[in-house]
């Protein structure tokens, strides 16, 4: 078939419901060429998601709802095609590297969309074989894909893509999940792949990362594209005014110190040379740290670095092999998880890990409630700091992956614990969940409570934290304040964090 | 050369047969040496370790129940029958990908996507274990006792809702990868070729005279 466009959409709009009204895509009109690396781009809600879902008929295929205006890939009308028949056209990667693999070794994986093409065994072998080596995982073909890291996983899924050879890739956030040494992996991997004469539409809310990589830059804004314009055009004023994040180096210096107002003296947390290990493999080696009323650590540290270990060592889940923890005055050891429930809370990364109420009110309270330590005041306190007094009737698992963070951290606090241990909190968040959340550290720091902070977020972690601990393979290797941590190049570097200015040059 | 996944699946049947009609300690402990040497040569032995410790406690128990309502010789048989049933499949999983397994099974006329969804179920046990695990971790740490002990009734919900609304989620983003990468398609072609060649079918009916040969003196002798 003759076209022109890889990509062109017509007055697209869309909603989930089957009637007109409230759509989330709301009169899109986007054309692409052959080869172009296109950035779409837009705060969480914008309709970014959706927008990917049309490109291969997930959407209204496999969604329904209402579908006004046209998609067309290389010229075939996606809602005339099945998604299995846009296969050959469209390679998708998502979101979320472990429901995106479903095979049990790496080669079965890349393969599966050849074998639903129905090419003969000797084609599939010489693709597989092609996609791995240009992704650089030929060493992981005979691996089962669940044991691999979110970077390899991610970097599977598009192998899996392109091995079909399709007109066009759509990534749908896939940074979302990965620590900055694999969302270097995969900027490279894509880099690999605009030499193939591919289209590669990618989703992300970070232009840092992906802006000095695109050709071109379309900004979606509640449902329709307001800006279209290669990188060098955009405008900080456009970044501001749609919530978009971007960090550029010497701009803005002044807004990445820290603005939590300075901790008192008291220790809260002591850890004392504590070392873990499970299934043999050592886990955590001689961490000592100590942690002060109203101040906030950083754990920094890649994915697997132990910052989630450590962690669950605060509040008992995991008990320490050698070593001590001294929690308000007291030796931890003694203590069992429930009673520790009140001195240390811990929100982790995944709020659906708790979600079982049917309103927001009730799951706030649910730990107290079951600690018998429930106090009227302090919840209210809790709901206004967090600003969730409109969204105390409605369902937990309704509401938006920002609401679900905010309650599971006023719902870590409802016992009134001295510390507060949270875990990735900005993973997969927009700019404005960023903002807001930097001003509730400083309202929980004016109020005495001390925070942990485990990420592989250095911006956030610079603006927000007091003392950086850097944590890698289980040992705290460079610790102090933020400056002097992110001086250290070479802890920084084994740490698999890069400082901000190799982020602009790097790639 | 290995077999064909179809082979593998039926001499495990028959193998299971031949076990659940021996009666005398002996038969078995040989008919368990054997596939013991057989799990060993797949060279597979933490992951091999690993599942005894999980199937051994089962038999001990299950023998334990035997010796209290018969005897210690009921008890012995019954606790052998067990593990070496467990075994023989345990070497067939260990020997067989699920993708083999479901593809031969398709090619045996079972349909495609009733074999995919088998092995992929397959796939998603550890992920879901690893869920789970989080969800209780998450509980514990905002004081909600769940875990090992009778509060643990009480709050089983806590642990329930949220697992279950997770592997819903799963499900559905699965299912739209899977579609994505063409799962509907008709005229599917298999990476690994699946063929009943001439040392599969001397190995079935070659099994199958063995078992009715071993029945047979069993039965009169």
């Amino acid at each position: 078939m003759h076209y022109h466009h890889t990509i062109k959409i017509d007055s697209l709009r869309y909603s989930y419901r089957e009637t007109t009204a409230s759509p989330v895509l709301n009169g899109i009109d986007l054309t692409a060429g052959q080869n172009e690396y296109i950035l779409l781009c837009g705060q969480s809600g914008s309709g970014k998601s959706t927008l990917c879902r049309t490109l291969n008929g997930l959407i209204p295929h496999f969604y329904g709802g209402f579908l006004e205006g046209y998609v067309r890939i290389a010229g075939v009308d996606t809602a005339i095609r099945t998604v299995g028949d846009m296969l050959q056209m469209v390679g998708m990667v998502f979101q979320n590297p472990e429901s995106q693999l479903f095979c049990s070794t790496v080669e079965h994986e890349i393969a599966f969309g050849l074998e639903s093409l129905g090419l003969a065994r000797s084609e599939i072998k010489n693709r597989v074989m092609q996609a791995a080596e240009i992704l650089s995982i030929a060493a992981l073909l005979y691996r089962n894909p669940q044991t691999l890291s979110d970077g390899e996983k991610q970097l599977v899924a598009i192998a899996a893509a392109i091995a079909i050879k399709p007109k066009l890739i759509v990534l749908d956030e896939p940074y979302a999940n990965l620590d900055p040494s694999n969302v270097q992996k995969v900027r490279y991997a894509l880099k690999e792949i605009c030499r193939l004469e591919m289209c590669i539409l990618i989703s992300e809310h970070r232009l840092h990362y992906t802006l000095p990589d695109v050709d071109r830059v379309a900004v979606i804004h509640e449902g329709r594209i307001v800006i279209d314009t290669p990188p060098a055009l955009l405008l900080p004023g456009h970044v501001k005014e749609y919530g978009l994040e971007f960090l550029l180096c010497g701009h803005g210096e002044e807004k990445t110190e820290t603005h939590v107002p300075p901790p008192g003296d008291e220790t809260v947390l002591s850890v004392e040379d504590i070392s873990f290990s499970g299934n043999g493999i050592p886990l955590l080696k001689d961490i000592s740290f100590t942690l002060h009323r109203g101040e906030c650590i950083a754990l920094l540290g890649a994915n697997g670095a132990g910052k989630t270990t450590l962690l669950k060592h605060i509040n008992g889940l995991y008990r320490p092999d050698k070593g001590k923890i001294i929690l308000s005055g007291q030796d931890t050891s003694k203590m069992k998880i429930p009673e520790l429930a009140r001195y240390a809370g811990i929100a982790f990364q995944n709020p659906d890990n708790q979600f079982f109420r049917l309103n927001v009110r009730d799951e706030i309270s649910a730990g107290a409630d079951a600690l018998n330590c429930y106090d009227a005041k302090w919840i209210k306190r809790l709901v206004n700091l967090f600003g969730l007094e409109k969204l105390l009737k409605r369902a937990p698992y309704r509401l938006s992956g920002g609401e679900k963070k905010r309650v599971a951290f006023a719902s870590a606090l409802a016992s009134k614990p001295a510390v507060l241990a949270l875990d990735e909190p900005t993973a997969g968040q927009d700019a404005r969940f960023r903002h807001s959340l930097s001003e509730f550290l400083s309202d929980l720091a004016a109020n005495g409570v001390s925070v942990l902070l485990a990420t592989h977020d250095l911006l956030f972690a610079k603006q927000n934290a007091h003392r950086f601990l850097l944590m890698s393979k289980g040992r705290i290797i460079s610790e102090g304040t933020p400056g002097s941590v992110i001086a250290d190049k070479t802890a920084m570097r084994l740490a698999g964090l890069m400082p901000f200015e190799r982020m602009e040059n790097d790639v | 050369m290995t077999f064909d996944p179809r082979t593998k699946l039926i001499l495990s049947f028959y193998y299971s047969i031949l076990v659940l009609f021996s009666y005398e300690p002996l038969p078995l402990v040989s008919e368990w040496v054997f596939i013991l040497l057989l799990i060993l040569m797949t060279g597979k032995t933490k992951e091999s370790l690993r599942w005894f410790k999980t199937v051994a406690p089962m038999a001990v128990f299950f023998s334990a129940v035997v010796w209290w309502s018969a005897d210690v010789n009921s008890a012995f048989i019954a606790g052998f029958k067990l593990i070496n049933i467990a075994s023989v499949f345990f070497a067939f999983f260990i020997s067989t990908s699920p993708e083999d397994l479901g593809n031969a099974l398709v090619k045996a006329g079972i349909p495609y996507p009733v074999a995919f969804v088998m092995s992929v179920s397959l796939q998603f046990v550890p992920v879901m274990a690893r869920k789970a695990g989080n969800v209780i971790d998450a509980q514990r740490s905002r004081g909600i006792p769940i875990g090992p002990g009778l509060k643990a009734v009480r709050y089983i919900h806590v642990l329930l809702i949220p697992v279950l609304i997770q592997s819903i989620r799963l499900a559905e983003e699965l299912a739209e990868a899977m579609e994505s990468r063409g799962f509907g398609r008709s005229g599917r072609t298999f990476l690994n070729e699946y063929k009943m060649r001439p040392a599969d079918w001397i190995a079935v009916f070659a099994g199958m005279l063995l078992l009715a040969t071993f029945l047979f003196l069993q039965r009169y002798i």
